[in-house]
């Protein structure tokens, strides 16, 4: 049985799916996207459940592209049972997730996660008024601490074994002429042929004779069972009143559940007759379509009008009348109609079945605080991302010097049973250098850095973070939630890339990737110092960290240009802070580490392959040589060439080459104080290293790590031709 | 519920003081804006409070019900919001 866990962003699905699923559990692009989700299976009762951990959405009407590859996920249908998780704590803006699953009209289970954080907001919530009045089972649960796990998923087997479907509910009363119309269209097959935009006055007649028509209807039965909210279901009690007196544009709710549901259930064959059905009866065979009719022609009437024209020409003439038909009977846009009362209908539900009480005192407010303080907010953020790389460094040298020379003795051991003249040798010492290269030096700092980049996130101090920096990010074209990417970049530019998935649009992403590979990370930090900062001084080297924060400033305004932004700006929930769960925080580590790993070190290990036998068989000079116009141009001696192309592969190589090239470790013998500059700035600026460009295809694709190299290389060529520029007029 | 005369209300969310129950009148800008908004749960009638703001034109966080939303300056300025006893 395949489950879909839905959820609201920052509702604990995840913590709920890694409570069962755990670590031999996969995480999936959606075909042809960059949007992830994790799935795996889960042994509950005997029974091999595969679960899909969908990414968090706030609606099916998506705003974004995440949210609309996981809607599109649910309505491809590929699952049996929807387990729709809610953070209890919010529930009445959960809810409104949950309103749009029921008009799924398939299996669903509504787990009510962090009642432990309810219960601290004051809340006392009556799960059994909500299971009657959602009619769908309602399981509580406190996802950290593992309560109410296995009941949720015991209580999906049931409802799947049962084939109990939810039922849409019904809370825009004014518009539902007009979705029964529509669906009626869509269950008709309508697609493709002209659509007739039906006569205003004949709407309520077309209500009463489909009526009519179904006859007995199972939806009698059906709106009884669901006790679609009150003012619905006890006009349903009155249903016989209501049918024969119902002409007028105000047509009631209960007369467009009769109308409609005869229309939802319809058998492939599109005979009238019905036969009688129970609502608990598995309705799978009677179901013509899914989505629901109905369902989709609330989605249309809540579309944006521009993209019903470019995508369904054929049926625009009808959405559109349907849009204007109930704009004018509320007074609002048909979409802004609807989701009020979708909203209203959520807060009166939630009046119902929940209390509250005064709050406990919250030491979280406090902290907020303090976090968010127009002054010492920065001042925590500081202290926050210092000790983080603090951590991140002092971990990672620990980790490197070791593993360094493990491998150095690797190698040593290879020149004893080899012949150290052959091309084997080199070949070996290149891939025993390559997997040094990425597991002695990225995976030490790798690591401690997933790991509390999972904690802050867990904790959810990154959407503080986003929310004290979005004025400053503001100017680079960026929201506030791209800063984490960009001071990571001072570490290392792979966590950096990949720290760009927190954020929601491709371009936002390429706008972070792209800057945040422009940070010197800490292998070009070193050779920054060794390099300038020895030669020529440490105001020299902090002149070019200077230069480097001005060319990302410019950067950043000029790809704003170049792709502009369409979000209106920042919209972002923060969410109460949590202790972070250790198997969230260890599994989210566990798979971004093993992506990194699967994507980089083949990458890194060729590559260091085939440079050791570049260097074997001498080929160096023939490079040098096709690169001499170049190393001419930007006034370098010709020997460092082939140190550039190594510094693609590792950027400290490009320091370790160049002595080795320029045959002395004392540099200022052979280069001048200029070229030392000009090279540093070329080595600080150009094409990013292979695990990083490993990780931006991974991250962005191909064509835009292309395009993002290409600029890359084009900035650090202007860069360097600048400073020459300004070198030679003093 | 509505009082028609104060859509006429100068007052967006960004103008706003912090602190104030504020109810929501009415939120303008398109489709798209509507639609954000929509998602946070933030309607037209609902009472929101301003928390805090960010500095330098930042955003503000807002508390809506019990959840805490922060909304860019450009996005605030299209709420129109009356201001509740």
């Amino acid at each position: 049985m395949k489950v879909a866990l839905v959820g609201q962003p920052n509702s604990g699905k995840s913590t709920l799916f890694n409570a069962v699923a755990g670590y031999r559990s996969l995480t999936s692009n959606f075909a042809g996207t960059t949007v992830e989700y994790t799935h795996g299976q889960a042994r509950v009762g005997g029974e091999v459940l595969e679960l899909i951990d969908l990414p968090g959405l706030y609606s099916l009407t998506p705003t974004s592209a995440v949210e609309e590859v996981s809607r599109d996920y649910l309505l491809g249908g590929d699952w049996d049972l929807i387990v729709n998780v809610l953070d209890a704590s919010q529930l009445a803006r959960s809810l409104e997730l949950t309103l749009e699953l029921l008009d799924l009209e398939s299996p669903l289970v509504v787990c009510l996660n962090m009642m432990d954080e309810a219960a601290r907001k004051g809340m006392t919530i009556d799960t059994h008024a909500l299971e009657i009045s959602l009619g769908v089972p309602v399981v509580e649960a406190i996802g950290a601490r593992g309560r109410g796990i296995l009941e949720t998923f015991r209580m999906a087997q049931e409802v799947a074994a049962s084939g109990k479907r939810s039922h849409a509910f019904i809370y825009a009363p004014e518009a539902e002429s007009m979705v029964e119309e529509l669906a009626e269209k869509i269950a008709a097959g309508v697609q493709g042929r002209q659509v007739a935009v039906p006569d205003r006055s004949g709407v309520g007649e077309g209500v009463g004779v489909s009526n009519q028509e179904s006859g007995h209807s199972p939806a009698l039965d059906s709106a009884a069972f669901s006790c679609m909210a009150g003012r619905c279901s006890s006009a349903c009690c009155g249903h016989s009143s209501a049918m024969d007196g119902q002409q007028g544009p105000r047509v009631t709710a209960a007369v467009a559940v009769l109308a409609a549901q005869p229309l939802l259930i319809r058998p492939p064959t599109n005979s009238k007759a019905l036969p009688f059905q129970s609502p608990i009866v598995n309705h799978q065979s009677q179901i013509a379509e899914f989505p629901p009719p109905r369902f989709r022609a609330l989605q249309w009437v809540q579309s944006d009008p521009g993209q019903t024209r470019r995508e369904e020409p054929e049926m625009a003439p009808l959405v559109e009348w349907a849009q204007a038909e109930i704009a004018l009977r509320t007074g609002q846009p048909a979409d802004a109609a609807i989701s009020a009362a979708r909203h209203a209908a959520c807060l009166t539900l939630f009046e119902r079945v929940a209390r509250i009480t005064r709050p406990k005192a919250d030491w979280r407010e406090q902290v907020d605080r303090l976090a968010m303080h127009p002054i010492w907010g920065y001042a925590v953020l500081m202290g926050v991302f210092l000790g983080f790389f603090r951590l991140i460094f002092d971990v990672g040298k620990l980790g490197e010097d070791r593993i360094l020379n493990l491998f150095d003795a690797v190698v040593a051991a290879l020149a004893q049973h080899m012949n150290p003249q052959g091309a084997l040798f080199a070949g070996a010492k290149g891939a025993v250098l390559g997997t040094a290269g990425a597991v002695a030096i990225v995976l030490p700092y790798l690591l401690p850095f997933l790991v509390g980049l999972a904690i802050l996130e867990d904790i959810g101090y990154l959407s503080r973070v986003g929310y004290l920096m979005d004025a400053a990010m503001h100017r680079l074209g960026l929201h506030g939630t791209a800063t984490l990417p960009i001071l990571v970049g001072y570490g290392c530019s792979v966590p950096a890339v990949m720290a760009t998935r927190i954020l929601t649009t491709r371009r936002d992403r390429f706008i972070a990737a792209f800057l945040a590979v422009l940070v010197p990370c800490s292998a070009r930090m070193t050779v920054i110092f060794a390099l300038v900062g020895f030669y020529l001084g440490a105001n020299y080297a902090l002149g070019i960290y200077a230069l480097n924060i001005v060319v990302i400033a410019i950067a950043g305004h000029v790809l704003a240009r170049i792709w502009p932004e369409i979000s209106p700006g920042m919209l972002m929930e923060v969410p109460a802070y949590r202790v972070p769960g250790v198997r969230v925080v260890v599994l989210k580590t566990w798979w971004r580490l093993r992506e990194f790993v699967l994507v980089a070190f083949p990458l890194l290990v060729v590559g260091s392959v085939v440079l050791s036998l570049v260097d074997y068989y001498g080929w160096q000079h023939g490079i040098n040589a096709a690169l001499s116009p170049f190393t001419a141009l930007l006034g370098l001696p010709r020997s460092v060439g082939l140190t550039l192309i190594f510094g693609v592969l590792r950027k400290e190589l490009s320091l370790l080459m160049l002595m080795q090239a320029l045959g002395t470790t004392h540099v200022l013998g052979v280069m001048t104080a200029a070229q030392i500059l000009i090279f540093t700035l070329f080595v600080t600026f150009y094409i990013p290293c292979m695990a990083t460009l490993a990780s931006m295809t991974r991250e962005l694709g191909w064509r835009l790590t292309l395009a993002a190299s290409g600029a890359l290389l084009a900035l650090a060529i202007v860069v360097s031709l600048a400073a020459r520029g300004v070198m030679l007029l003093f | 519920m509505r009082d028609s005369a104060n859509f006429d209300s100068p007052l967006n969310l960004y103008e706003a003081y912090d602190h104030a129950e504020l109810r929501i009148l009415l939120i303008t800008g398109g489709w798209e804006v509507r639609r954000s908004f929509n998602q946070m749960g933030i309607q037209p009638g609902d009472c929101i409070r301003v928390l805090r703001r960010a500095p330098f034109g930042g955003p503000l966080m807002i508390d809506n019900q019990g959840t805490q939303v922060a909304v860019g300056k450009q996005l605030a300025e299209k709420i129109r919001v009356e201001v509740l006893q």
